[in-house]
């Protein structure tokens, strides 16, 4: 246990402060190519003709690439857990968002692949656009999406669910219900490294590709599977990442080099600019929660009624997951044993929404917490009295059916309490993570108490 | 064209319009002004012209003619670092590393120019460079600690005291 506690020197410190780290863009490799993408100036349409022909002409060009070259151009980023494909690397016969690639172009600097983006013949068909994920539902939602307004495969089900005792009874014999929507908005990763890969054809046939993803083998299976190519022919260099939060999971410009710096048989390099990170790198989603909470008019939580409409974007990428995450926290830190929760994953003409610094987690807590104090201010109690007398304690059983051991809610409030020096009586003051008895075993958290923990420490401060 | 970059004299090649940033990286591989907006706004391609910061992606090379310039190439190598780079690296005040370059090169020409410099000072110096990682607090501690030529290259050492986090942060209301 050295470290802890310790100043250690960071060990990319000095690399760091000598601009010596060499993030992607640095790479020193001779006789690059440089990459700019035709990207839709649509949210959506159709394309009615395409004809990159002019573009392959221009001198100084050395690839054109479109959908008509990817091997596997439609792919999921869940098909490992069996969840269908429905993105296409380059778009196809429609574009569903602004800034969607169609066509790259590889040349000798990057004013000529301009030059040839501008030279890509293409016609559109406009389409309506769908933004407002709170009408998904509505009979006249515009298609976009080909497996309709949601995605369809949570089980039999085309939403995520969390059922958990008698959600109706709950609200029933509440003295008081409150009810809030909450809505965070999308946002932009923003990170300093914009999106950059670098492919490199090598003598024996196989790619090196020097990558700023955060999760390269995870990057690695994407472009093979694209390729339609075993694994052992790709090289990734990377973990060096100039900035990433969660925007640099998705494969955003490793695949294009590959295919690319294959055509071309030259190394090819994709850095995207601020403009393009903007428009079409993927962002963290905007939400959509409601929430109804059964209360006694003494602060308990009988039960929660939750709805969430997730933001997918265009795409599904790893949005049911993020739903999938956000159900299992739609009580929070706290013990509720009636739930009713639906979260849908919306399809939109925005740019296809991904991991952001706790992946679907975030926007559910930002609720919860924010429901808490509203719950304190209808029913004229303190907010962290409430937040304590309903903390998940040892013994205590989530709405997804996880028995805890050892929660932390009672010591992070009272620890943050202290913090802000905050007065609490001495009985709030006093509590422990400990099983639940006394006055904090009301009636209606009886049931749901899991088997008895010996193990337990408390959990205390 | 000549150019001069970290005290070397180089023949450059590039057309006039061609930007520095553009030059010091294609051309003279120097690495470390990094292209992250390529338009000004984030301070990642910043330089030393004449002890100045400035932004190498919107300079043509037309109008650095004659001019020194200084990249953090040319401020110490890792077995020397300057008092900023030491500062830097004590502090923690490299996350990811990427905005480092440009808010070296911005508290090094601090540091030369106004080394007496209060806290909104070194707030106005910093302004116009753009960190996601770090919330600011620790590149403003490193670059007042080098102004206050505190800094201590040995340092690894335990302590347990809580880190004071009195720092300003550029933008917040004061």
């Amino acid at each position: 246990m050295k470290a802890v506690g310790a100043r250690l020197p960071r060990y990319d410190g000095v690399a760091h402060v000598t601009g010596r780290t060499t993030y992607v863009d640095d790479v020193r490799i001779r006789g690059i190519l440089w990459t700019k993408a035709l990207r839709s100036p649509h949210h959506h349409a159709a394309i009615t003709r395409l004809d990159a022909s002019k573009a392959e002409a221009l001198p100084g060009v050395h690839a054109v690439v479109t959908h008509e070259d990817v091997p596997k151009n439609v792919y999921g980023h869940l098909e490992a857990l069996g969840i269908p494909a429905d993105e296409p690397l380059l778009a196809e016969n429609d574009v569903r968002y602004k800034g969607q690639p169609i066509a790259v172009v590889a040349a000798g600097d990057e004013d000529t692949a301009r030059e040839a983006v501008e030279l890509i013949e293409i016609e559109y068909e406009e389409r309506p656009a769908f933004f407002d994920i709170r009408k998904a539902l509505d009979p006249d939602w515009p298609q976009i999406h080909q497996w309709g307004p949601v995605y369809p495969h949570f089980g039999p089900h085309n939403h995520r669910r969390v059922r958990k005792g008698n959600v109706d009874r709950a609200f029933d014999e509440a003295d008081v219900i409150v009810e809030g929507v909450y809505r965070p908005q999308a946002i932009e990763h923003c990170p300093l490294e914009p999106q950059t890969a670098l492919a490199v054809p090598e003598a024996d046939g196989r790619l090196t590709i020097y990558s700023c993803t955060q999760a390269m083998y995870f990057s690695m299976g994407v472009v093979a599977a694209h390729l339609e190519w075993p694994l052992n022919k790709l090289k990734f260099v990377g973990g060096t990442v100039g900035g990433g939060f969660g925007g640099k999971v998705d494969t955003a410009t490793e695949t294009i080099c590959a295919l690319l710096a294959l055509k071309s048989k030259q190394p090819v390099k994709w850095r995207w600019t601020r403009e393009e990170e903007f428009l079409a790198s993927s962002t963290r989603a905007p939400w959509h929660m409601e929430i109804a909470d059964a209360l006694t008019n003494d602060g308990w939580i009988l039960g929660r009624r939750m709805l969430t409409l997730h933001d997918s974007g265009a795409y599904a990428r790893f949005s049911p997951y993020g739903v999938t995450k956000h159900a299992f926290h739609h009580t929070g830190a706290y013990t509720i044993p009636n739930v009713h929760f639906d979260g849908y994953v919306v399809f939109t003409n925005r740019v296809p929404t991904t991991a952001m610094r706790g992946f679907g987690v975030t926007s559910v807590s930002f609720a919860v917490e924010t429901q808490m104090n509203r719950i304190a201010e209808v029913l004229d109690l303190d907010p962290l009295q409430i937040r304590l007398k309903n903390a998940n304690r040892i013994g205590d059983t989530t709405a997804n059916r996880i028995t805890l051991k050892d929660p932390s809610t009672v010591p992070v409030v009272l620890a943050a309490a202290d913090r802000i020096g905050y007065d609490l009586p001495a009985e709030y003051r006093s509590m422990t993570s400990d099983r639940r008895s006394g006055e904090l075993l009301p009636e209606h958290l009886v049931a749901q108490l899991g088997v008895e923990e010996t193990s337990g420490n408390g959990g205390g401060r | 064209m000549k150019l001069t970059v970290n005290g070397v004299e180089h023949d450059v090649q590039a057309p006039q319009l061609a930007s520095l940033l553009h030059v010091l990286r294609e051309e003279l591989d120097l690495t470390s002004p990094k292209a992250g907006c390529q338009q000004g706004g984030c301070g990642t391609c910043t330089v030393l012209v004449d002890g100045e910061p400035r932004r190498s992606c919107l300079l043509p090379l037309a109008a650095v003619e004659g001019a020194a310039i200084t990249t953090v190439e040319g401020l110490g190598a890792a077995d020397e670092l300057s008092p900023m780079q030491a500062a830097f690296d004590e502090h923690y005040a490299a996350q990811c590393g990427f905005c480092t370059s440009g808010f070296l090169l911005a508290g090094t020409a601090l540091l030369n120019g106004s080394p007496g410099a209060t806290r909104e000072e070194v707030l106005e110096a910093l302004s116009g460079h753009v960190c996601r990682c770090t919330g600011y607090v620790k590149i403003v501690r490193a670059v007042e600690a080098a102004l206050h030529g505190e800094v201590h290259p040995e340092r690894v050492e335990a302590s347990f005291e809580p880190e004071e986090t009195d720092v300003l942060i550029p933008g917040s209301p004061a």
